[in-house]
């Protein structure tokens, strides 16, 4: 990873398809499942062709057979998109894995408005229902090579993840390489800020950066947390922020209820804790037509300068 | 046992299992799912007292064979089978059943209950989960066989078939699928009224499996032919063995009745069944 510098566009896809297969080199119960997903896994294919299994385009069966080869030992990694992964394959999910809470690994790719392909291909209530499967956690990684960290700790973790990455084509390495500690249920500062504080996951955070940099040549201090922990989440942290903050922006390439957002209402409600200011930055409640991400986000207002303009009315 | 005595053993036991699901039933102040419990009892008491590798001492045994029962709602026959080979006590079964904090419900938990090899009770996810486990067995290279009960009525899920697709797919030779076509759903019938699953052995045949077809699937005798004859199939298909069975079997008033999907025994009733099941241990003997 030292090869990497902060900026640079990585797949995340590939960072991850090769992190599976260095677990695989050295642990003889990791396998790789798929619904015709796989072209990010083209090293695991050729090493270990014989834990290696495509069902074709039957999210389903992936799940079903991923359970079985748990209930026999392994420990597998589930590698698919986003939408059809969660929504087709849901129930399984939920009582194949999460009830018999199995360490099944499902890792998928094109999350939220990413594709640009239409409302068929985004995957923007996946959070919502992945967290609400009890003994499943969630995840949505943001820098690219932290993608490996999700993947390594798949060995160790307890019971089922979800792993969602944004698209995992060509985001922006975010940390410094091996500056950052990767631990489920221990979200990221990744800036500090005494006015306001960004809480974001995935694609956001970058823009979520961006924005905190650019607000403090005005003097604004927007702290960022990238809780890419969203099931643990991260309480502490999040306490912590408001307490210091008192404002909060949540901002997700999800939809506005049920994802993030929505597990931090949860968090502080039940914390009896009230922000100042709590805005949701994220899709409403419509199905997005076509157009590159980028598009999209400014349409609904997720894009940097929209959020920038409101936290300077915000603070003003 | 010389095979005329394995039958006639085998026969006793499923007489005995019903007469412990009959007991059940009438002491469980609730619905079991008595109709398909008993048209799968022949072959199930086949499976784990005669075609199946399993010890009750040792239920982690590397090379048992694994018994995933995807027609969960029939865990009470799985509960009555298992314990007459001797993993459960019939009175624990009998006296906690569908209880709070019970091992015993109405649909079986592995977690609960060490020994059931996996949860099942929502259809059609019995197969994949049994396709994993024959994978498994494949790559390692261990002997263990995988066999998968599934009522007909649940194959009409579709992640039925695709896991079926796969399982001849990746060749699993070691991947036993047991049909009890009672052909009867849980408020039909399912060539009369809801779907038309004929031709049903064709249609396993057509996704690349070995078919044997056992024309009365409540007679102990074809069950063990059909037993038996696993071995003669290809290594490399996954094999099919559809049951031609009956619902309710053994109780004339619950035979093919679409009002013993589930019920509940009344003391009147609960004794015309030990009667008639009593009548059937006579005849036999």
């Amino acid at each position: 990873m030292s090869q990497y510098k902060i900026g640079d566009k990585v797949d995340m896809r590939e960072i991850v398809g090769e992190a599976i297969c260095d677990l695989a080199d050295a642990n003889e119960q990791v396998w790789g499942v798929t619904s015709d997903c796989a072209g990010n896994m083209k090293s695991f294919i050729q090493k270990h062709a014989d834990r290696f299994v495509d069902v074709g385009i039957a999210e389903q069966n992936a799940a079903g057979i991923a359970a079985g080869l748990a209930l026999s030992g392994a420990v597998p990694y589930i590698m698919g998109m986003a939408p059809f992964t969660t929504m087709r394959a849901f129930e399984q999910n939920r009582t194949a894995i999460g009830y018999q809470n199995l360490p099944v690994r499902i890792i998928v790719y094109v999350a939220g408005m990413t594709t640009g392909g239409g409302s068929t291909h985004y995957a923007m209530e996946d959070i919502a229902i992945m967290r609400a499967i009890n003994n499943m956690s969630v995840l949505s990684v943001s820098d690219p090579l932290l993608g490996a960290e999700a993947i390594k700790a798949g060995l160790t973790h307890d019971g089922p993840y979800y792993m969602r990455m944004p698209n995992g084509k060509g985001e922006p390495v975010l940390y410094e390489p091996g500056s950052v500690r990767f631990e489920i249920g221990k979200g990221i500062t990744a800036r500090q800020g005494g006015d306001i504080t960004i809480i974001a996951h995935g694609a956001m955070v970058g823009l979520a950066i961006h924005v905190s940099d650019q607000l403090a040549e005005e003097g604004i201090g927007v702290r960022v947390i990238d809780m890419f922990t969203i099931k643990p989440l991260d309480t502490e942290l999040l306490l912590q922020a408001v307490k210091e903050t008192k404002r909060l922006v949540v901002w997700e390439d999800h939809y506005a209820y049920g994802g993030l957002s929505s597990a931090i209402a949860d968090a502080l409600v039940d914390a009896g804790v009230q922000a100042e200011l709590f805005k949701r930055v994220a899709i409403p409640a419509v199905y997005p037509g076509f157009g590159s991400a980028e598009a999209l986000y400014a349409k609904y207002g997720m894009d940097a300068d929209t959020v920038s303009k409101e936290i300077r009315a915000i603070l003003k | 046992m010389n095979r005329k005595e394995t039958i006639d053993h085998l026969k006793a036991l499923a007489n005995e299992q019903r007469v412990l699901l009959v007991r059940l039933s009438e002491s469980f102040n609730g619905n079991i799912h008595l109709g398909g419990d008993l048209s799968m009892t022949d072959v199930l008491v086949a499976l784990y007292h005669y075609g199946m590798h399993v010890s009750p001492k040792q239920i982690t045994m590397k090379d048992r064979d694994r018994f995933v029962l995807s027609k969960g709602h029939a865990a009470a026959c799985m509960y009555v089978t298992m314990s007459l080979c001797g993993f459960f006590d019939f009175d624990d079964i009998l006296n906690t059943y569908g209880q709070l904090d019970s091992a015993y419900g109405m649909h079986p938990c592995k977690i609960r209950l060490p020994g059931v090899e996996c949860s099942s009770g929502s259809l059609g996810q019995g197969l994949s989960m049994a396709v994993g486990m024959a994978m498994m067995a494949q790559r390692n290279k261990e002997s263990y066989r995988v066999f998968c009960l599934m009522g007909d009525g649940e194959t009409c899920e579709g992640s039925v078939w695709e896991a079926a697709m796969c399982a001849s797919s990746y060749r699993l030779g070691n991947l036993v699928a047991v049909l009890d076509r009672n052909y009867q759903m849980m408020t039909s019938f399912t060539e009369q009224q809801t779907m038309h699953l004929e031709p049903y052995a064709d249609k396993w045949r057509a996704f690349g499996w070995s078919v044997i077809e056992i024309a009365d699937g409540n007679d102990m005798e074809q069950i063990v032919d059909a037993i038996d004859h696993i071995k003669n199939m290809p290594k490399d298909k996954p094999v099919a063995l559809v049951c031609n069975t009956v619902k309710g079997k053994g109780i004339s008033f619950m035979e093919r009745q679409i009002a013993w999907h589930a019920g509940n025994l009344s003391k009147e009733q609960a004794q015309i069944c030990y009667n008639e099941l009593a009548g059937q241990r006579r005849n036999a003997q």
